[in-house]
């Protein structure tokens, strides 16, 4: 069975749009499906259309969130309740056409992959707003996760449920989905091209103004690929540098001491080196706790955290 | 899932039965007299199949004593009691393990609110759909002393963590029961409740009841107190922002320090080249130690980050709306 998640915040305009365009893209599909709408705590329509879509069409199920959780947080609530062994995420404002899925689905069963992932081809936005910095923020992700994906904007993916039962997405993590299926499932991901087209209804929900909060999150992702089974490593390299920087203070602080130096301040060097063996204790007592706190993580011991398969020999 | 009904006073069949509970701390009343009032305000109301819980840590055992006679006449009372003296919060979420109710009002052991304003908070509930509701005491008659130190906490609470509270002050708090199942509380977290549960997608309302005569008396209380207010306040503001992207509020902290340091550092290491002298001057600490404070704040919200990490693996970090179909 093939799931569809689409999140959905305040898109009335979207709803009956989105599920007769999925109805008619899957209408050659010969297997079963299901479009799951998870509505995120939408103030409009969007809740009482998508359950009259849902009550329409058995084939239409409507998940509905308290409150406003974000994209991440609905995707995830969207990969709770899919029932299909394959499922696909889209947005929920048509700029992704749903007659691209059966290719997508296509591109991972021919080649054996995890996820695919659409790459937007000819992109209907902005150029300032939107493709300048989305162009900067690929090449940026791209550099930091290791994972080769042209669009990391792009919503329509496809993935596997051996891949969605080791990832949990979270605060606003939707956006490294593959970074975190490659770096915790070890998933092997595709890209292939698809249609895009500019937004006809509602509001866009991006902005500049992510852009220092998609930074910190690629912080997160730097330490949760390289470090996450041992954030002592990172940790004790960082305390090492600190005790490494004191050493130039003290060296000063003894020359000044026997005499070997005439204007510097004993109160201010000796200052300096302490600040930094300071940190570098901090540091490592930090690493020693995150270190600790993961043992303590059942999961590090839970069997099959990266997908493996068997292979011809 | 309960029926939604209607209610109205008399229609007591398909009503929840209604848990209060009271945690005698503080400055308690003659508790039986408090036990009439209230429970004579909900049985006018109709509410007739009520049960009234009494938490007191041991040190109170004889405040309680009048409430044993009356539990042995017969009463709906039940008397709990901690052998210990653990926080107000502690004793309420061992209480509510004993509630049978699948409505749970909340009461101080003394008077804030006029008994008959109960009912009103548990009907909000039953025919309006709010999951939590909070007691807002008419303040027509308190000194200005307190209304103007409400104005201001709650100013502070609505920017600091947002919601539309004006007396999370009075103690009386009404809701479901799967509110305490879903809403973690601990320490002093027991005035925030309204905001966390808010945080976690439950319907919170607040009901403006009469304010009891009793407690028209200026509240100033030590600077102590209001100190560790303000902590809770830190806690909850840090807990309802930030709590899945730590890293969002130590980065944005430490790398502002880091960066002011570094900026200082970079302008020292300048005219230390064109030949002035760094060992002799106190800048130079200041720009070391707010570097080092800097790194230390983002070094903390990484591993923020990996407790978050870590646990989201184990718990569903979400609530679906109560009634999928509704409006």
């Amino acid at each position: 069975m093939l799931s569809i998640a689409v999140p959905l915040h305040n898109e009335e305009d979207s709803v009956v749009p989105l599920a007769t365009a999925v109805r008619e893209a899957m209408e050659p599909w010969s297997r079963d499906w299901e479009l799951i709408l998870v509505d995120d705590g939408s103030r409009d329509g969007t809740a009482r259309l998508a359950a009259a879509e849902a009550a329409r069409d058995s084939r239409v199920r409507l998940v509905r969130l308290a409150r406003n959780y974000g994209q991440s947080t609905a995707m995830q609530a969207g990969f709770d309740h899919a029932r299909g062994d394959l499922v696909v995420t889209m947005d929920g404002d048509l700029q992704n056409d749903p007659r691209d899925i059966p290719r997508l689905v296509a591109a991972l069963e021919a080649g054996g992959h995890d996820l695919v992932t659409g790459y937007r081809e000819r992109r209907q936005d902005r150029v300032f707003t939107r493709k300048v910095p989305s162009w900067v923020a690929n090449r940026l992700i791209r550099a930091v996760t290791g994972v080769p994906v042209r669009d990391v904007g792009c919503s329509l993916k496809v993935y596997r449920r051996e891949v969605l039962d080791r990832v949990r997405l979270y605060s606003d993590m939707h956006r490294f989905i593959p970074a975190l299926a490659a770096t915790l499932a070890g998933a092997s991901i595709a890209e292939i091209p698809v249609r895009h087209h500019a937004r006809q209804y509602g509001k866009s929900k991006y902005g500049l103004s992510r852009i220092a909060a998609v930074l910190g999150d690629l912080l997160t992702i730097i330490m949760i690929r390289w470090f996450r089974e041992q954030p002592l490593t990172l940790f004790g390299l960082a305390a090492a540098t600190a005790l490494t920087l004191a050493v130039l203070p003290a060296a000063a602080f003894v020359a000044k001491v026997a005499g070997y130096l005439e204007s510097a301040s004993l109160v201010v060097l000796s200052g300096v080196a302490l600040c930094l063996v300071g940190l570098a204790s901090f540091l490592f007592m930090l690493g020693l706790i995150a270190e600790s706190m993961l043992r303590a993580d059942h999961d590090t011991r839970a069997l099959g955290r990266v997908i493996i398969r068997p292979v011809a020999p | 899932m309960p029926d939604r009904l209607e209610a109205g006073p008399g229609q007591t069949s398909t009503r929840e039965m209604i848990s209060v509970i009271m945690i005698v701390s503080e400055r308690p009343e003659p508790l039986d007299l408090l036990y009439e009032e209230y429970v004579s305000a909900l049985r006018a109301a109709g509410y007739t199949d009520l049960e009234f819980i009494v938490v007191a840590g041991r040190d109170d055992r004889r405040l309680v004593r009048p409430l044993r006679r009356l539990a042995r006449e017969g009463e709906p009372i039940r008397l709990l009691e901690s052998a210990h003296s653990v926080g107000d919060a502690t004793l309420l979420r061992s209480a509510f393990g004993h509630c049978t109710g699948g409505i749970v009002a909340v009461v101080p052991a003394y008077r804030r609110i006029e008994a008959s304003g109960l009912p009103l908070l548990i009907r909000r509930i039953e025919e309006r759909g709010a999951d939590l509701v909070v007691a807002c005491r008419s303040q027509e008659a308190d000194p200005w002393s307190n209304r103007v130190q409400r104005r201001l906490v709650h100013g502070l609470v609505r920017r600091a963590v947002g919601g539309n509270f004006h007396d999370l002050g009075s103690g009386v708090r009404v809701m479901r029961g799967e509110v305490i199942r879903e809403v973690p509380m601990y320490g002093e977290f027991l005035r925030f409740l309204p905001l966390l549960a808010a945080r976690e997608g439950f319907i919170t309302e607040e009901v403006v009841v009469p304010q009891h005569p009793a407690d028209r008396h200026a509240r100033i209380y030590s600077p102590g107190i209001y100190l560790r207010r303000l902590i809770d306040l830190a806690g909850v503001f840090f807990l309802v922002r930030f709590r899945e992207k730590p890293l969002r509020f130590f980065g944005l902290f430490g790398g502002s320090l880091a960066l002011v340091g570094a900026v200082l550092l970079a302008v020292m290491f300048v005219q230390r080249l064109m030949g002035q002298g760094l060992a002799e001057r106190p800048l130079l600490l200041l720009a070391v130690l707010l570097t080092v404070i800097g790194l230390q704040a983002i070094a903390l919200g990484l591993v923020g980050e990996i407790i978050v990490h870590a646990s989201a693996r184990h718990a569903t970090n979400y609530r679906l709306a109560r009634y999928p179909d509704d409006e």
